[in-house]
């Protein structure tokens, strides 16, 4: 194994988090907290750090698949320990394990809370907490190829590692600009949510926070009731967004080529849009006897149906309130998770429809035991790896999902709060049902069940096997 | 938004078939900052290249419509077809060039179409159609020629010729310097390459060659035989040759033997293939046999033949026969090797000439693109790899006034492991020293360990 490269690429995610800390401590000098201090000796220390192991670029720089899943299972890792360290030093979060959870959470897109008071915190914890999800949304591993130009093909496999779906692939023959056509898409979408929640009456910190929330579908928010205190127009805003970003990333790159035949021809985008819709009117019609104006009803309903699927998890109405067959619409958007390609969590809309066809050709090979067909997605056959990575993904979701069930089950709490405490970390959604619910946090679990959902946290956002491969013994054979 | 309009240096680039020569032009180009989208229909040759080098994959038939478009041919500059088949490579070509305006490249390696291929070419709009088996057998004759040489290849329209050479045991060039060299034997020829231990180096003024060492000269046509002669490397002329293998590199090489007047044998295992290949080449003695057959070899006189030339498709078999006809004659040897992953340990077992095909076809297209690539002032005419593409001799055009005209050589800041070898002044040939000009109109062949030039003016520091 390349050693060195993998090294390398970790010195370089330090120093890219060094710099990018330094945003929240202009934040605290903005503001006035003190709390800034922690973050600046911190970001000095990455930085500092970073640049020294940057010094030695390794002569080999290939990354094979093997390098590309252990240096960004590492980086996530790494990551998460340093970006939890303000969060620890400066007290606001006492332990750190509830420190560590809260920013794995954060960068993994999850937006699960141990806080029960989030307006306690430092403006400076505030935008570090939401500027996590903006950092994890799109990989930091991306930024990384956008930044630096790195010699070979082979950092393909980075892009492979971090980058969610059944299969990745560049849009430009040129990794770097692939990289950087993927964050400046990104960027430009969040900032014009900012202007969009500014133009909204919101102050200028929490559009930012919000929109930093939406766009890496997150979900921290910055007042303890989530969304209940919004208006109607922000409610609407933030759940457009998040449809927005939970489509494939590819199709607003045909969009911006002014290709739009090619951008609306995505079978998976329109499966996804449709459930979408389809889910918004079966909430919508299962929840208005609870809702006295038809409006607010359709509202609850998109906002909640477009923050859970797209996996980001904020909360315009208690939904724990809710009748059965919303809960249930609402879990099984969690289990699915968003388009690959955009910055959501979860199984995968095109997942699921490959799974769905391998059904449907199985199903057919019964009747028609000779029969020779291939599953397609968007009129291409698929390569025979892809659909057994996709079938081994899935077996592997469900073993890990129930591995992690056993054990926070040993706490004896109720199924529901054990069942979707899981099912939300794994899939990067953030709030569950029951105890877990809306209104509720985390930071009642116990320590163990604590670490098991920051590691259900990590795989889920790394698609489980960069962070499994770092549990197999022959990795570290020699 | 400009970033997504922005072209990064470089040509758009489709190469259409992952073969060897696919392979070779994706490694070169994408080092060279094209931007190289890579068409097969094979998928997990993609995924292959496509993790190793940085270019984009498409997988499905290049010669259909919409792989093209999916590949970007509509804002490509240029297209290489590289399949194994010809038909296939010109209808490549030929589709692009209907909705597109790039540039199109195709290999055409079968006889009959090669015959017209300047009419094809002509025809279908295309820029270049190689054929790398002519191509590889041009290169070959030319070392028949000069048996004494390793490789010999030719520039500025044959005025010139590159000449790679071993120098044996004892011989006069052993201990002594490029100085001396210049000083005691001749002034009109020049050391560009040394290769010593498998290490390649440009070689200065106090350089000391010792034998054994590998160097490539540039000179004149007419000053190199006097000088080979001058160093006492002299065989003699190459009157009969044998060919082991009746392919399509055969043929062609035959082809260009026989009009030489030199005498060609084929052994051929095919009995319909010989003959088809005594039709072709009714002059040409064909022998239907094995010709890993040691016995046949020596009844067909391996022995007592001037050349050996083994031209199977398998590259250890050539390897095996070259070793063998080293062993039991004094012939001149000519290998073919089509694959490159062992290219150190054919060179650690002194095979003679080797040639690599792959590469030649690369080079001649890498001189396209480069030519394409380059600023104005300055036109590319030929790329050659020297030292297994270790080092470049680029031949450039000169049309501009610029920093590298008008002033004496000793006076240009020269970027290191780079070197003026040659300047074509008109119609006068001249191997260079420091007090020597560049003028406009001249072509200017440089031999460099870096790669990438594409204009005269990148030799400067």
């Amino acid at each position: 194994m390349n050693y060195r490269m993998i090294r390398f690429i970790l010195f370089q995610v330090m120093r890219i988090e060094g710099v990018l800390m330094l945003l929240p401590c202009l934040i605290s000098i903005i503001y006035g907290d003190g709390e800034g201090a922690y973050f600046a000796g911190v970001a000095a220390f990455l930085i500092a750090a970073g640049f020294i192991g940057c010094k030695f670029l390794p002569k080999n720089q290939t990354i094979n698949v093997k390098e590309g899943y252990v240096s960004t299972g590492l980086s996530w890792i790494v990551l998460s320990f340093f970006g939890c360290l303000p969060f620890w030093l400066s007290g606001e979060i006492s332990s750190f394990t509830d420190a560590f959870f809260e920013t794995v959470s954060g960068f993994t897109t999850t937006g699960a809370s141990i806080l029960s008071n989030v307006e306690e915190l430092s403006h400076a914890a505030l935008f570090w907490r939401s500027f996590t999800h903006w950092i994890g949304g799109m990989g930091v591993l991306v930024f990384l190829l956008a930044l630096i130009p790195m010699s070979g093909g082979s950092n393909i496999n980075l892009m492979r590692a971090e980058s969610p779906g059944p299969s990745v692939g560049k849009l430009v023959p040129k990794m770097r600009y692939t990289a950087i056509i993927l964050y400046v898409i990104y960027m430009v979408m969040t900032i014009l949510e900012v202007v969009f929640l500014f133009c909204g009456g919101l102050n200028l910190f929490d559009s930012f926070c919000l929109a930093f929330g939406t766009a890496g579908t997150g979900g921290f928010a910055v007042r303890s009731d989530s969304f209940e205190s919004y208006s109607i127009y922000i409610r609407w805003v933030v759940g457009i967004f998040m449809l927005l970003f939970g489509v494939n990333f590819n199709a607003y790159y045909f969009i911006l080529m002014r290709q739009f035949k090619k951008a609306f021809s995505f079978e998976e985008v329109r499966v996804f849009v449709a459930i979408v819709a389809l889910s918004t009117a079966a909430v919508f019609a299962n929840i208005i006897p609870l809702y006295e104006n038809g409006i607010m009803a359709l509202t609850d309903a998109f906002f909640q149906v477009t923050s859970i699927v797209s996996t980001t998890g904020y909360c315009s109405a208690d939904f724990d309130l809710w009748p059965t067959t919303s809960k249930f619409i609402l879990c099984f958007l969690m289990f699915m998770g968003a388009c690959a390609g955009s910055t959501g969590g979860g199984v995968k809309v095109s997942r699921l429809m490959i799974l769905w066809k391998s059904v449907v050709k199985e199903v057919q090979s019964y009747i028609h035991p000779k029969i020779v067909k291939k599953v397609t997605l968007d009129k291409k056959a698929l390569d025979n790896d892809v659909l057994k990575s996709t079938h081994v993904f899935l077996a592997t979701y469900v073993g890990v999902f129930l591995a992690s069930m056993l054990i926070v089950s040993l706490e004896s709490r109720d199924l529901t709060t054990t069942f979707t405490a899981v099912l939300a970390t794994l899939n990067n959604i953030g709030p569950g049902l029951s105890m877990v619910g809306a209104t509720c946090n985390y930071g009642f679990l116990s320590f163990a069940s604590k670490w098991t959902l920051c590691f259900d946290m990590l795989a889920g956002r790394l698609e489980l096997f960069p962070i499994l491969l770092l549990f197999a013994p022959s990795l570290y054979k020699k | 938004m400009s970033v997504f309009k922005t072209r990064p240096a470089g040509l758009k680039i489709i190469i259409v078939g992952a073969g060897k020569v696919g392979m070779t032009l994706v490694a070169q180009l994408s080092r060279e900052g094209h931007d190289i989208t890579i068409v097969d229909k094979d998928a997990a040759k993609i995924s292959d290249i496509t993790s190793t080098y940085d270019v984009m994959g498409c997988v499905g038939n290049g010669a259909s419509y919409l792989t093209q478009v999916e590949a970007g041919v509509k804002d490509a500059d240029l297209i290489i077809a590289v399949t194994e088949s010809d038909e296939l490579n010109l209808l490549c070509c030929t589709i692009a060039k209907q909705f597109s305006d790039c540039a199109a490249i195709s290999r055409l390696r079968n006889p009959d179409y090669s015959r017209e291929s300047k009419y094809l070419r002509d025809k279908l709009g295309l820029s270049m159609i190689i054929n790398p088996d002519l191509e590889a057998a041009k290169v070959m004759a030319r070392v028949i020629y000069l048996p004494a040489a390793l490789e010999a290849r030719s520039f500025a329209h044959g005025q010139a010729l590159i000449v790679k050479i071993k120098i044996p045991e004892g011989n006069i060039l052993d201990r002594m310097t490029i100085a001396e060299l210049g000083a005691k034997i001749t002034n009109d020829i020049l050391i560009c390459g040394v290769e010593r231990d498998g290490n390649v180096v440009i070689p200065g003024g106090s350089f000391e060659l010792c034998a054994g060492d590998v160097i490539t000269i540039v000179a004149t046509s007419k000053e190199q035989q006097s000088f080979l002669k001058s160093i006492g490397l002299v065989t003699n002329q190459v009157k009969n040759a044998m060919i082991i293998g009746g392919g399509r590199s055969a043929y062609y090489l035959s082809d260009i033997l026989i009009k030489k007047g030199i005498g060609v044998k084929i052994i051929e295992q095919n009995r319909e293939r010989c003959e088809k290949l005594n039709d072709l080449l009714p002059k040409a003695v064909i022998i239907n046999g094995d010709g890993t057959n040691t016995e046949l070899l020596l009844d067909e006189g391996i022995e007592t033949t001037d050349a050996f030339i083994p031209l199977t498709g398998i590259d250890e078999q050539n390897s095996m026969l070259a070793l063998h006809a080293k062993k039991i004659s004094s012939a001149k040897l000519i290998t073919k090797i089509n694959r490159t992953g062992f290219i150190d340990i054919i060179n650690s077992l002194d095979l003679g000439s080797v040639f690599y095909p792959m590469f030649i076809t690369a080079d001649m297209i890498l001189a396209y693109v480069r030519a394409r690539t380059a600023a104005p002032g300055s036109n590319i005419e030929t790329v050659y790899h020297l030292f297994d593409a270790r080092a470049e001799a680029i031949t450039f055009k000169v049309t501009d006034e610029s920093k590298v005209t008008g002033k004496p050589l000793k006076d240009l800041k020269i970027k290191d492991n780079t070197l003026i070898s040659y300047i074509g002044h008109e119609g006068e040939a001249i191997i260079p020293t420091g007090n020597d000009v560049i003028s406009k109109g001249d072509t200017v062949m440089v031999v460099t360990m870096h790669t990438g030039f594409d204009d005269i003016g990148d030799i400067l520091e």
